[in-house]
């Protein structure tokens, strides 16, 4: 299957459209977590991804095609990987020159339908609290922390952290029942 | 640290809330201090696993972390 080429919505982004950069981190931010699991021992790559992509959408309207597919992906994964190694260096700068120089090629992959669709009716499946609190995870629109979202739920956070768990737990089971396998969703 | 407090860290860091500095960048999350290198490598393959069933679950193919950035880009 041919590769998409999500440079079909820079000209949006650079534009302003934060729906089309939306459409665009549903397909881009899968690759450039990946991209950055060489890091994952030294920094938070889930607080280097997100401080990536909001530069990238600052720096967009500048990114000018170069004849190849996925242009701003390739310029966010340039991002992610430099903020990952200033985190490093202010840690030990002797890690830095061995993570440093051409950067692998990363693509966006397509949406399996048979696992989302797996997935959603495992999704239905799962008992009241713990769906309330994977929901609250899933939903919240207010960048509440944890502690907040259990509140809100009249949980402890203990008690909501143990129901994302279950609640994990139980898609993985029904994904596996289904003939679905974890290690599918993220390859 | 005993493997149930190791998963609980990992589960308190699956979280896309994220503390700012005074600048308004983003920092690691402090359960992320406490793991030690496998612990942060085993966050790392969460995210990437979670991440991926949340968009799957989204309408919008978006997972929280993209939720997160938006909402900072739309103010």
């Amino acid at each position: 299957m041919a590769h998409r080429d999500l440079d079909e919505h820079l000209p949006a982004i650079a534009g302003g459209d934060a729906d089309a950069f939306a459409r665009w981190l549903a397909a881009a931010e899968a690759p450039l977590r990946r991209s950055l699991r060489t890091f994952a021992a030294n920094v938070d790559t889930e607080a280097v991804l997100q401080e990536s992509l909001l530069r990238v959408w600052q720096v967009a309207p500048r990114c000018e095609p170069d004849g190849r597919p996925n242009g701003l992906l390739r310029l966010a994964q340039r991002v992610a990987r430099n903020l990952a190694i200033d985190a490093l260096r202010r840690q030990r700068a002797a890690h830095v020159e061995l993570l440093e120089g051409d950067l692998p090629t990363i693509e966006p992959q397509p949406v399996d339908e048979h696992v989302r669709d797996t997935l959603r009716r495992c999704r239905n499946k799962l008992p009241e609290r713990p769906a309330q609190a994977l929901d609250a995870r899933l939903h919240d629109r207010e960048l509440r922390n944890d502690r907040e979202l259990a509140s809100a739920l009249d949980m402890q956070l203990n008690t909501f952290l143990q129901n994302i768990t279950r609640a994990r737990r139980l898609l993985a089971e029904c994904l596996q029942r289904h003939g679905v396998q974890l290690k599918e969703v993220t390859t | 640290m005993t493997p149930a407090e190791r998963d609980d860290l990992i589960e308190r860091a699956t979280t896309a809330w994220r503390p700012r500095d005074l600048d308004g960048g983003l920092r690691a999350h402090p359960a992320f201090h406490d793991l030690d290198d496998d612990g942060r490598r085993a966050l790392h393959e969460e995210l990437e696993l979670q991440r991926r069933l949340e968009a799957l679950l989204d309408d919008d193919g978006l997972s929280t972390t993209a939720r997160a950035v938006l909402r900072r880009i739309r103010g």
